[in-house]
C-alpha cells in the first residue's frame, strides 16, 4: 500500500452491506475514528431503515467560513439533516428510499465514505475559484502594470485541522500554494521527515518535472508574514512544507484528484516514516539472526574443562 | 468525551483479527490474521518465517547481485503486502504467498506482525497513532519478552499515546458484567474460551490468571465441523463439503439434556429432521438432511469418546479438575462465575447443560464427604454458568468495556515512561477493573 485510501473503510463497508438488495434491516450504533481527530457516528436513531452518519471534526468552524457548507450540500443535498447533538454535520439515508441501481447505490456509498475528505476539500475549492477569478483578471494586465492586490494574491486561508498544526492555503493569479505546519514530537521522526521529504524535493528534481514544487523549512515562509496563529519559535521545532500548485494542476478536470492527495499528505507523511521504521526493524531482527547463526558456528565443538582431584589440586590428563 | 479520542482496542487471536474502537458493542473489523506478502510462502526454500526484507543482500549474501542492489535501494517491496481477506484473496492469485504470523496464540513472526498492525491502524482503522491510546490482547502464559517486543513495536514504530497490554481471559470476565446474573463485577471466575483450534480453562483469581492450573482440551470448533462432516459422509449426502458442514453447525446445531432420550424425541417426531440448502458454485441447489448431527456434534465437549479416541475426558471433569487445583481459597469464587467465551459455546443450552453436569459433580463429591465425616451438614457450593450476548467476541468486547472507562488513560505506560524505564516496564500493568477501579 503506497498510498492512503481517502474515504473511510468501516463506512464503506458498513453501508454496503446494509444497502444490499436482500439486507434484513438492523440496528446499528458505533463510533469511528479516522485521521486528524475526526469522529464519525453511524446509528439508527429512530427505525432501523433509517442511517445517520454524523461527522465530527476540529475544524468545522474554519471549514465553514471557507464554504465547507456549499461543498456539503451540493454532494449530499438530499441527505443532509440538522447536525446530531454532538457532532457537526449529519446525513440520514432512508434504506427504503435508495436508488434502484446497484451502481448508483455504490456510487451513493463511495460518496458517504467520502465525507471527511468533501469536508476538508472546501477551502481548496475556494482557492481553486479564487485562482481562476484572479487569473481571468490578470489576463488583463500586464506583469508591470498590474495592481498591487494583483501580485499578492488572495488571503490566506488557514484550516487548523489539528491542535498544533495547520493547513495554509493561498491562492494567486498563477498558483495555489498550500503550506502545512508539521510538529514532531520524536527526534527520530524529525530525521525521517527531513529525509522523506528531501525525497520528494528530489523526485521532481530526477524524474516527475511536472509534480508541484515542494518546499521545506524550519522557518515561516514568506506567504505566512502576518497570519494570527504563526509564530516563528526559531527552535526549528515546527517544520513548513509548501507545495506550489501551477496552472497545470489547476485544471477543473484535475481538481478532484488533487484535492484528495494533497489532503491526505499529512497521513501519507507519517505513515511512510513509520513504514520505514518498520522496514529498519525487519532488517535489524534479519541482521541480528544472522549474527546469532554466526556466533553458534563459532562455538568449539567441546571445551576443555579443568578437571580437579577431590584435594583441589588440578592435572592435566596424559594424553 | 468529544475532545477525546477513542481507544483502539485490537484483539489478534490465531484465526482472526478483532479490530475497533472502545466504547462500541462489536469490533469495527474482524478478518483472518493473515498477511501475503510478495515472494512466496516458501520461497528460497528458507522456510515461510522469512520476510520479504531476507531477499536484501545482507552481509552474509552480499553481492548477490548489484543490479538488484541499486533498484531494491529506491524500491518499495515492503509495503506489497496486503492483510486479512484481502491477503487470501491475493494470495490465491500468482505472487504471493500467504503468512499467519500467529500461533497458537503468540506472536511468532515479529517483522509480519508489525507491517499487519502498521496496515490494520492506517487502512481499516484510518487513526494516526500518536492520537489514540491502545488496548492489546495477550493470551495467558505469554511470555514477558514477547509483551517487551510488542511494546517497542507501539512505542518506537507507531509512538503509540499509550499502551495496555491485557490477558484475554480477563477480558472475557470482564465481558460478561453485562449478563444480569453477574451482580458484583468481580474480576474471579473461570473462563472457557473455546475457539476453532483449541478450547482453553483458565481459572482467574482477582484479574490475575491461575497459570498452573490451565487446562486444555484438543476439542474445538474445528472438531465440531469435522465431526458433522463425517456423520454426512457416512449418510451419503449429496454435498459433504467442510464449508456445508460448517453451516449446518452453526445454523442447526444445539446441547440436548439427555442424549439417550433426544434419539427417542427425533424418532417420534418427524419435523426434528431438518432440510439444509447448500447453493454449489455453478449455481445448482442442492438439500442435505440434517438429523441427529444437530445435538450430537456439541455433544462431543460432554462426551469426547465418540469423537475422538484418545482425548476421553469431558468438559465438565476437566473444569471440576481445574477449580479443583487452584488455591482452596478462591474455588468457590471460581464455580460461582463460569464464563464462556468464543465462538464454539454458543449452541444453545451449552450454559445450561455444563452447569447441570458440574453442579452433579460437586454435588456427589459433597455428599461423600457428608458420608464420610458421619453426619456433617455442607452448606452447599454455588455452581454457576454464566452465558451473555457478548461472548463471540468475548475478549474484544470487555476491552472496548474497559478501554472506555475515564480512568483508563491512566492505566496504560506512556511513551515517556517507555523511555524512561526501557520496554521492561510493560511486563507490569496495574489491574483494570479491579478493585479501586471503575
Amino acid at each position: 500500500m503506497l498510498l492512503l485510501d481517502y474515504q473511510n473503510v468501516l463506512i464503506q463497508s458498513v453501508l454496503t452491506e446494509r444497502f444490499a438488495a436482500d439486507a434484513s434491516p438492523v440496528s446499528i450504533d458505533q463510533t469511528v475514528s479516522d485521521f486528524d481527530g475526526v469522529t464519525f457516528h453511524i446509528s439508527t436513531p429512530e427505525t432501523r431503515t433509517q442511517i445517520m452518519v454524523s461527522l465530527q471534526i476540529r475544524c468545522y468552524q474554519d471549514l465553514v467560513r471557507y464554504g465547507a457548507e456549499e461543498v456539503l450540500n451540493r454532494e449530499y443535498g438530499p441527505y443532509v439533516v440538522a447536525p446530531e447533538p454532538g457532532y457537526d454535520f449529519s446525513i440520514l439515508v432512508d434504506l427504503e428510499n435508495l436508488p434502484a441501481t446497484p451502481e448508483e447505490r455504490g456510487e451513493l456509498v463511495n460518496q458517504i465514505a467520502l465525507l471527511k475528505r468533501n469536508a476538508m476539500a472546501a477551502p481548496f475549492e475556494q482557492a481553486y475559484q479564487e485562482h481562476y477569478h484572479l487569473k481571468a483578471e490578470a489576463s488583463k494586465f500586464t506583469s508591470e502594470e498590474a495592481p498591487q492586490g494583483m501580485r499578492e494574491g488572495g488571503a490566506v486561508k488557514v484550516v487548523q485541522y489539528r491542535e498544533e498544526e495547520a493547513i495554509y492555503v493561498k491562492a494567486s493569479h498563477d498558483r495555489v500554494t498550500v503550506i502545512f505546519s508539521t510538529v514532531f514530537r520524536e527526534e527520530t521522526d524529525r530525521v525521517f521527515g527531513k529525509v522523506f521529504i528531501q525525497e520528494f524535493v528530489d523526485a521532481r528534481r530526477r524524474a516527475i518535472q511536472n509534480a508541484p514544487q515542494v518546499l521545506f523549512r524550519n522557518d515561516p515562509p514568506l506567504e505566512l508574514h502576518g497570519v494570527p496563529g504563526v509564530k516563528n519559535t526559531g527552535t526549528g521545532e515546527i517544520g513548513y512544507v509548501t507545495f506550489v500548485l501551477f496552472p497545470r494542476h489547476l485544471t477543473p478536470q484535475r481538481m478532484p484528484d488533487v484535492i484528495s492527495h494533497i489532503q491526505t499528505f499529512r497521513d501519507y507523511f507519517h505513515y511512510h516514516i513509520k513504514a520505514s521504521k518498520a522496514y529498519i526493524h525487519s532488517r535489524m531482527r534479519r541482521r541480528t539472526a544472522d549474527f546469532l547463526q554466526v556466533l553458534r558456528r563459532a562455538r568449539p565443538d567441546h571445551e576443555e574443562k579443568e578437571r580437579k582431584t577431590a584435594s583441589g589440586r588440578s592435572f592435566k590428563a596424559g594424553v | 468525551m468529544a475532545n477525546q479520542t477513542p481507544t483502539v482496542v485490537m484483539d489478534n487471536g490465531t484465526g482472526f483479527s478483532k479490530l475497533g474502537f472502545a466504547g462500541n458493542d462489536s469490533p469495527s473489523f474482524v478478518f483472518p490474521t493473515a498477511i501475503a506478502t510478495k515472494g512466496g510462502a516458501a520461497g528460497g526454500g528458507s522456510g515461510s518465517g522469512r520476510p520479504a526484507v531476507a531477499n536484501k543482500p545482507s552481509f552474509l549474501t552480499g553481492g548477490a547481485g548489484p543490479t538488484g542492489h541499486l533498484s531494491m535501494k529506491r524500491g518499495t517491496e515492503d509495503l506489497d503486502f496486503f492483510i486479512g481477506d484481502e491477503a487470501i484473496a491475493a494470495a490465491s492469485g500468482p505472487g504471493y504467498g500467504l503468512h499467519y504470523p500467529i500461533r497458537h496464540g503468540q506472536i511468532e513472526d515479529w517483522d509480519h506482525m508489525e507491517r499487519f498492525w502498521s496496515n490494520s491502524i492506517f487502512k481499516y482503522l484510518r487513526v494516526e497513532p500518536e492520537d489514540h491510546h491502545f488496548l492489546l490482547t495477550e493470551p495467558p502464559l505469554n511470555p514477558p519478552e514477547n509483551r517487551e517486543n510488542t511494546a517497542e513495536i507501539f512505542f518506537e514504530s507507531f509512538n503509540c499515546a499509550g499502551l495496555y497490554i491485557a490477558v484475554q481471559a480477563v477480558l472475557a470476565l470482564a465481558a460478561s458484567w453485562t449478563s444480569p446474573k453477574v451482580t458484583d463485577r468481580s474480576l474471579t471466575g473461570t473462563v472457557i474460551d473455546s475457539g476453532d483450534g483449541v478450547t482453553h480453562v483458565i481459572p482467574v483469581a482477582e484479574g490475575y490468571v491461575i497459570g498452573s492450573s490451565i487446562k486444555s482440551i484438543p476439542i474445538a470448533g474445528r472438531d465440531l465441523t469435522y465431526f458433522v462432516q463425517s456423520l454426512l459422509r457416512d449418510r451419503g449426502e449429496p454435498d459433504s463439503s467442510l464449508r456445508t458442514a460448517q453451516e449446518i453447525k452453526e445454523a442447526h446445531c444445539y446441547v440436548c439434556p439427555d442424549i439417550v432420550k433426544e434419539f427417542h424425541k427425533y424418532d417420534m417426531d418427524r419435523s426434528k429432521f431438518l432440510q439444509h440448502v447448500v447453493r454449489q458454485p455453478g449455481g445448482r441447489e442442492v438439500a442435505v438432511d440434517v438429523g441427529y448431527e444437530r445435538f450430537l456434534a456439541p455433544e462431543i465437549f460432554f462426551n469426547p469418546e465418540i469423537y475422538s479416541s484418545d482425548f476421553l475426558t469431558p468438559l465438565p471433569v476437566v473444569v471440576d479438575g481445574v477449580i479443583q487445583s487452584s488455591p482452596i481459597d478462591v474455588r468457590r469464587g471460581l464455580y460461582k462465575n463460569i464464563v464462556l467465551s468464543g465462538g464454539s459455546t454458543l449452541y444453545k443450552d451449552f450454559g445450561r447443560r455444563l452447569q447441570r453436569d458440574i453442579k452433579s459433580l460437586v454435588d456427589d463429591r459433597i455428599h461423600q464427604s457428608e458420608v464420610r465425616s458421619g453426619g456433617a451438614k455442607s452448606g452447599g457450593l454455588d455452581v454457576q454458568v454464566i452465558t451473555h450476548k457478548r461472548q463471540r467476541h468475548g475478549p474484544w468486547f470487555g476491552g472496548s468495556l474497559l478501554g472506555q472507562t475515564p480512568e483508563f488513560r491512566s492505566y496504560c505506560h506512556t511513551k515517556a515512561e517507555y523511555q524512561e524505564y526501557g520496554p521492561s516496564i510493560v511486563r507490569r500493568f496495574a489491574l483494570l477493573g479491579g478493585p479501586g477501579g471503575s
